[in-house]
């Protein structure tokens, strides 16, 4: 049996500019995925995904960038990646852009 | 268990069980039960309506031990520890919970081998109450307290909480290395709702106020090994008794503490919805700027009853 694991990384972080995900460690896993729930959002989300072999310095993952306008889920899937992974959440827009985000990572083995 | 346990038993022969085994995790699958501890929130499944103080406690990862100037350490046991980890924020409490009831009252053990660190800085520096001399290292005083818990409640509603904290430094950094107790029970949602407390984000959760926290015991030092990205497994084993509500024994590699002195407090009032509770929680909790982690290789949980 496989194993799959839910952590959720963020619940109702405010977003203003920007937000980078504390390191989540998933060695184990061959796949992840994250969900990226916008409760509120005005102005551009743009979610980068990012890995790491040790949890401190980081790279984009070969996962193209994934932008949102309304609010709603957004989901992608990650494979291939080093141990660490973390999405950075970017807000652009007029003066008082934000986004509500609640965050899940899923890893299965 | 004695010593000369058969090879099949290797993974438990490294511990110590009362006559009945309520769970073994070793984390090479899954967290075994281990999950984050998140506050009381209300009937409409609004997150924003947990306790501020209660509402991060951050969910515990499978680690391999991984760093970066040695790559994969591993574990005791096999490839993965289960770790808590906190954010980068003084104060900030990483938890990990794992909830049980009592088919019984009497002696409860859990045991563990566990590891302890800051995270490793690189490229720049924290401030740190201890220099780098070759030997002794910055990052051994940017570690603040870890938590080995319980919340019980049975017997018509009377909940308390045996709680155990090793504190290597006090909220100043400054290397304490005790062994500490709380005299009042932590402050739950609960006492919120009825206006008892309101505590900001970060604050200790198990006793907020640091007046209520008591040592036992004498200084111990633990193996932390020098650098940030040495592991080294340290064995702990901690007897409380459910039929008295205290504390017994607790042991640290070779350190045997006697407990029955150290006080439990109940709460004054009653709880509905827990009878029988037997929830046991680790936590890990940073006391500057830096993350914190602890890093279990695997718990057992035993009971004579």
């Amino acid at each position: 049996m496989r194993s799959t694991m839910t952590a959720v990384l963020e619940r109702a972080a405010l977003v203003t500019d920007e937000l980078a995900t504390e390191p989540y460690e998933l060695p184990w896993a061959q796949e992840a995925r994250f969900f990226v729930q916008a409760h509120e959002l005005t102005g551009t989300l743009e979610l980068t995904t990012e890995i790491s072999p040790d949890g401190l310095t980081w790279c984009p993952a070969d996962v193209p960038v994934l932008r949102a306008e309304t609010p709603g889920m957004t989901s992608w899937l990650v494979t291939g990646f080093g141990q660490w992974l973390r999405v950075r959440c970017r807000v652009s827009g007029d003066p008082g852009a934000a986004a509500r985000l609640r965050i899940y990572l899923v890893g299965k083995s | 268990m004695s010593i000369a346990a058969p090879a099949a038993y290797a993974g438990l022969s490294k511990y110590d069980p009362l006559g009945r085994i309520l769970c073994f995790d070793r984390f090479d699958s899954t967290t075994h039960g281990w999950t984050e501890l998140i506050g009381n929130y209300n009937g409409q499944g609004d997150l924003g309506t947990v306790d501020d103080h209660m509402r991060d406690f951050r969910p515990p990862q499978l680690s391999s031990c991984s760093f970066f100037d040695v790559g994969t350490h591993g574990t005791l046991s096999g490839n993965y520890a289960l770790k808590l980890a906190t954010r980068a924020y003084r104060g900030h409490t990483a938890t990990g919970i794992r909830r049980l009831t009592m088919a019984g009252r009497g002696r409860v053990r859990i045991e563990t081998y566990f590891a302890f660190k800051a995270e490793a800085t690189v490229g720049h520096e924290l401030p740190a109450s201890v220099a780098w001399d070759g030997n002794r290292h910055p990052s051994e005083s940017q570690f603040g307290a870890f938590t080995v818990a319980t919340d019980i409640c049975a017997d018509n509603g009377v909940r308390y909480h045996n709680v155990i904290r090793y504190q290597n430094t006090n909220l100043d950094g400054e290397m304490t290395q005790r062994w500490m107790y709380p005299v009042v029970p932590e402050p739950t949602p609960r006492d919120h709702q009825e206006g008892k407390f309101a505590l900001p984000y970060a604050a200790d959760f198990t006793a907020p106020d640091p007046d209520d926290w008591r040592y036992f015991d004498e200084p111990l030092e633990m193996c932390v090994n020098e650098v940030p990205t040495k592991i080294n497994w340290h064995y702990l084993r901690w007897d409380i008794d459910t039929s008295t509500r205290s504390n017994v024994e607790l042991r640290l590699n070779d350190r045997v503490m006697d407990m029955s002195d150290v006080p439990v407090p109940i709460y004054p009032d009653r709880y509905s919805t827990l009878d029988n509770l037997l929830n046991f929680y680790f936590s890990v909790r940073t006391h500057a700027n830096i993350r914190n982690f602890l890093f279990l290789d695997s718990v057992l949980i035993s009971v004579d009853w």
